[in-house]
């Protein structure tokens, strides 16, 4: 179902599915405070609409776009208030919560900058190192490929 | 473990008893920039897979040393981490591993 916003002066006809076609091929900056969440990935809410219209993103406030991105059903949230860090410890490492911030990308290369808290996310490490190039960022938790499988974490090869 | 002056993006390596070289991903060279022209090229299998391996060396850091390491590059890589061996990693490093804690320590060789 088509809204019409107006963003700086000047209105836009948007709807869910075109911000998610707009950002199907597009890694997610990183998050200072509050993100929007597109097709199961984070992303700053001036960066999805930024890319869904094309407007400069000093154009228009995160309040803004948030408001609008709200309307059109996409979850936003603030970046502290994540739910995996109150869960309760279970097996594994960082009491099972790095196992469960990763099932998301399963199959992906990401990069980390805590534990638990993934900076991005894509399908190459090309993209992954270009995206930290790109905004100064480091991962000192590494980067690598999220495995799919069992043997794929412990080395195990086909007998 | 850094990989020459790829600063900032640590990888993950499984220390791997029964691999002579250290086995890498072939992007890694790609990233760092070390031209795999001309290295010695070979067919191994790695983790069941048939790869294409080129032998080089690369300037690694581990445990706050930087050293100059024989790895092999491999293409394609199959793991989510790269190996660390026994002429590129065990002989400039003493192991020791506690599974039961989940911990692992890694002390240079006093010759390093």
């Amino acid at each position: 179902m088509m809204h019409t916003f107006q963003v700086a002066r000047q209105s836009y006809e948007l709807d869910r599915a075109s911000i998610e076609q707009a950002l199907e091929a597009v890694l997610p900056e990183p998050i200072q405070e509050h993100y929007v969440v597109v097709q199961g990935r984070r992303f700053p809410p001036k960066q999805v609409l930024t890319c869904a219209i094309g407007l400069d993103r000093a154009d228009f406030t995160t309040h803004q776009a948030r408001r609008i991105l709200k309307r059109l059903g996409f979850t936003a949230a603030r970046k502290e208030a994540r739910p995996e860090d109150s869960a309760p410890l279970g097996a594994g490492p960082h009491g099972g919560r790095q196992a469960a911030a990763l099932e998301p990308y399963i199959g992906q290369w990401v990069a980390l900058a805590g534990p638990t808290e993934v900076l991005v996310a894509a399908d190459t490490p090309q993209e992954v190192l270009a995206w930290l190039a790109r905004h100064e960022r480091r991962a000192p938790y590494g980067m690598f490929r999220v495995p799919r499988t069992t043997a794929d974490a412990e080395g195990g090869g086909p007998f | 473990m850094q990989v020459e002056d790829l600063e900032g993006v640590p990888q993950r390596c499984l220390v791997d008893t029964g691999t002579a070289t250290n086995r890498f991903g072939a992007w890694i060279a790609e990233a760092v920039g070390i031209d795999l022209e001309g290295a010695l090229e070979e067919r191994i299998v790695v983790g069941g897979v048939t790869a294409t391996a080129h032998h080089a060396r690369a300037q690694l850091t581990i445990a706050g040393v930087r050293y100059d390491a024989p790895v092999t590059f491999c293409d394609p890589w199959p793991f989510a981490f790269n190996l660390l061996g026994q002429e590129g990693f065990l002989r400039y490093f003493r192991v020791t591993v506690c599974a039961r804690e989940l911990w692992l320590d890694v002390e240079p060789e006093p010759r390093v």
